[in-house]
């Protein structure tokens, strides 16, 4: 059960990371993940199944939840609106363009056909189905982790830090801020998307309401990882994402598995979401006065 | 600070460690059944209903583990671990998703479907006629063409206007069936989709001018917001065919024809006892509710005066509850 837990949550991790790179990095707060993480469950679902392969499925649903990303940024540069708003606007016309993909359908199964998880199976052999998976997602996961590590060493990618904390800092240093947020809200959904493309083939199958509250639950997993321990080095920030998203996964399992005997009913599990994000806010917010008395800064 | 956060951890690590090490359930000779819904709604709660009053006048005893994912669809997989880490019985997947997500991951004891339109588009068996390993169950498919032949009998209707949830698999399905229905008896068929249940009244409205009559399949949001689409059709003066009997009750709907859910519930039941007495999965074809008793056919002559509809007497002959004067009388 726990390796069903760690593998859940490690392709939970990657949608966390993307909101994590515009909640945290860009300060961006994007809603667009709501419906690009049903896009990249779609294109994944239906390149599989139309017989496009397996590895040019996972590409396309990365091209797909980035380019939707990129149509949030824009909206939100051109038409000067709210990010949340712009936010909204694409997961909201992402839900028709889902359908679209599915080929007017709501759900396309991959229950019988190849997919990475059951080629995966496949590889293992006679381990135990949970733990090869457990393996390759270690694998798939910790590479994403390293790669963006990398990327946020890089030139571009400092860029992209700096402009989250100071806008008119990157903006004097001669950098259009505009075309950091496309590359930023486009990368932070194209690693939605590839989270939703796994997961679709974990469950068996695509669905035009796959990503119905993903934000808030990739927002509580960003939380719980800064909760566990302080960083401000990036590659220890992605750490406590992959944390965050395993241990928010154990809660809500736990919520479900031993919720019963506090007459936590399968349906109370929102509140519990909600209230785990409030928490974590709230102890943020402690420490930060704690901080500021011992040093006496404000 | 760092009491509190310690106090945290170790209660996260007891639950852990707790799980690990298999924390002892009690171990008795009951069945143990999990059901995993996709939401919560009366039709879904009736077939779960249904299946544990079956079980429990048939003297099984055994204790239910009712899982919900609240619509998160995400949470279908967390609920088929949880079962596998119980060691279920049996697991009841109720609706598609919830299905799938059970049949891909459990290989060690029976999966049951139930209220899934077509087990064999979700992918769940390959064939109607047998099951599929260890996954079997009962669909809740319609007789829609039979229900668009009585529409157009009754109202001689030339359109045929639907409203269906372009994000629920059951409804693009149903509302497929009822366009081939409608090309088979050479009439028009408008369709129209909707997101969420505030929808229906307008997409009923925007449909009204163009056809004669509304055909409602048994699509879990429209379904829900069926008094929506009475108000609107009967103010157009256009009468509804409706696949869900029992959410017709004091609604202008003029002929419900349809199996109830808890019947189905009780069907899957039965299915869920034979199985656990030893019946082999694989060999048990997707049940249909095909058995006339489990169908009701309901006239609302109230409805049909308002909108100057005659309903030939041999279709009232044949319904199992007439609605006459405000007064519902069973046969």
């Amino acid at each position: 059960m726990i390796e069903g837990i760690l593998v859940d949550g490690l392709i939970f991790a990657v949608m966390a990371m993307g909101v994590f790179i515009t909640f945290r990095v860009l300060n961006f707060p994007d809603l667009t993940v709501d419906g690009s993480f049903a896009t990249g469950a779609a294109v994944a679902a239906m390149c599989i199944t139309n017989g496009l392969g397996i590895f040019p499925g996972l590409l396309l649903a990365f091209a797909s939840g980035a380019a939707a990303g990129a149509v949030t940024a824009v909206i939100h540069n051109r038409l000067k609106v709210p990010n949340l708003l712009a936010g909204i606007l694409t997961m909201t016309m992402l839900y028709s363009i889902n359908i679209r993909i599915l080929g007017g359908r709501a759900n396309v199964a991959l229950l019988r056909v190849d997919t990475i998880i059951s080629n995966v199976i496949k590889i293992g052999g006679s381990l135990p189905r949970e733990w090869t998976l457990l393996i390759f997602m270690i694998l798939f996961t910790g590479t994403i982790k390293v790669l963006l590590d990398i990327f946020f060493h890089t030139d571009l990618g400092v860029t992209l830090g700096a402009m989250g904390d100071n806008e008119q800092m990157v903006i004097s240093q001669g950098v259009n801020p505009k075309t950091m947020k496309i590359l930023g809200v486009g990368l932070s959904n194209g690693l939605v998307a590839l989270s939703g493309a796994m997961l679709a083939q974990y469950q068996g199958f695509a669905d035009a309401n796959l990503g119905v509250g993903m934000v808030v639950q990739g927002l509580a997993a960003v939380m719980l990882g800064e909760f566990l321990f302080r960083s401000n080095k990036i590659g220890m920030l992605t750490i406590q994402v992959i944390l965050g998203a395993i241990l928010y996964k154990a809660l809500m399992f736990f919520g479900r598995y031993y919720g019963y005997y506090i007459n936590l009913t399968p349906s109370d599990l929102k509140l519990l979401t909600g209230v785990l994000v409030i928490v974590s806010l709230v102890i943020a917010k402690t420490r930060e006065n704690i901080g500021s008395k011992k040093w006496g800064i404000k | 600070m760092n009491k509190k956060k310690a106090i945290i951890m170790l209660l996260i690590l007891t639950m852990i460690s707790g799980t690990i090490f298999g924390v002892a359930q009690e171990e008795s000779s009951a069945y143990k059944i999990g059901f995993s819904k996709i939401v919560t709604h009366p039709a879904l709660d009736a077939v779960e209903q249904g299946i544990v009053d079956v079980l429990a006048e048939e003297g099984l005893v055994a204790v239910y583990d009712y899982q919900n994912a609240n619509g998160d669809l995400t949470a279908a997989a967390s609920i088929a671990q949880k079962f596998r880490a119980d060691k279920v019985d049996i697991a009841i997947g109720i609706a598609t998703p919830t299905a799938q997500a059970l049949a891909n991951s459990i290989t060690e004891f029976p999966v049951i479907y139930a209220a899934v339109t077509d087990p064999v588009d979700a992918g769940l068996v390959t064939s109607y006629d047998k099951g599929e390993g260890n996954i079997t169950g009962v669909s809740d498919k319609t007789p829609v063409d039979a229900q668009i032949k009585l529409l157009i009998d009754v109202t001689g209707a030339t359109t045929i206007g639907h409203v269906f949830t372009s994000g629920e698999a059951n409804a693009v399905l149903l509302k497929n069936l009822a366009e081939e229905a409608c090309k088979k008896y050479g009439v028009k068929f408008i369709a129209t989709a909707v997101t969420n249940s505030s929808e229906v009244k307008s997409a009923v409205q925007a449909i009204a001018g163009k056809v004669d009559a509304i055909y409602i399949s048994t699509d879990n949001t429209v379904v829900s917001a069926l008094p929506s689409v009475a108000d609107a059709a009967t103010y157009a003066g256009i009468p509804i065919l409706s696949a869900d009997p029992t959410s017709a009750e004091g609604l202008d709907i003029l002929i419900a024809w349809g199996f109830d859910y808890y019947k189905m519930g009780r069907r899957t039941g039965y299915l869920v006892k034979d199985i656990l007495e030893g019946a082999d999965p694989a060999d048990i074809g997707t049940v249909f509710m095909t058995d006339p008793s489990d169908f009701e056919l309901w006239i609302n002559l109230d409805t049909a005066k308002k909108i100057n509809i005659t309903v030939p007497s041999e279709v009232i002959d044949a319904a199992s509850v007439v609605i006459e004067n405000g007064v519902k009388t069973e046969k």
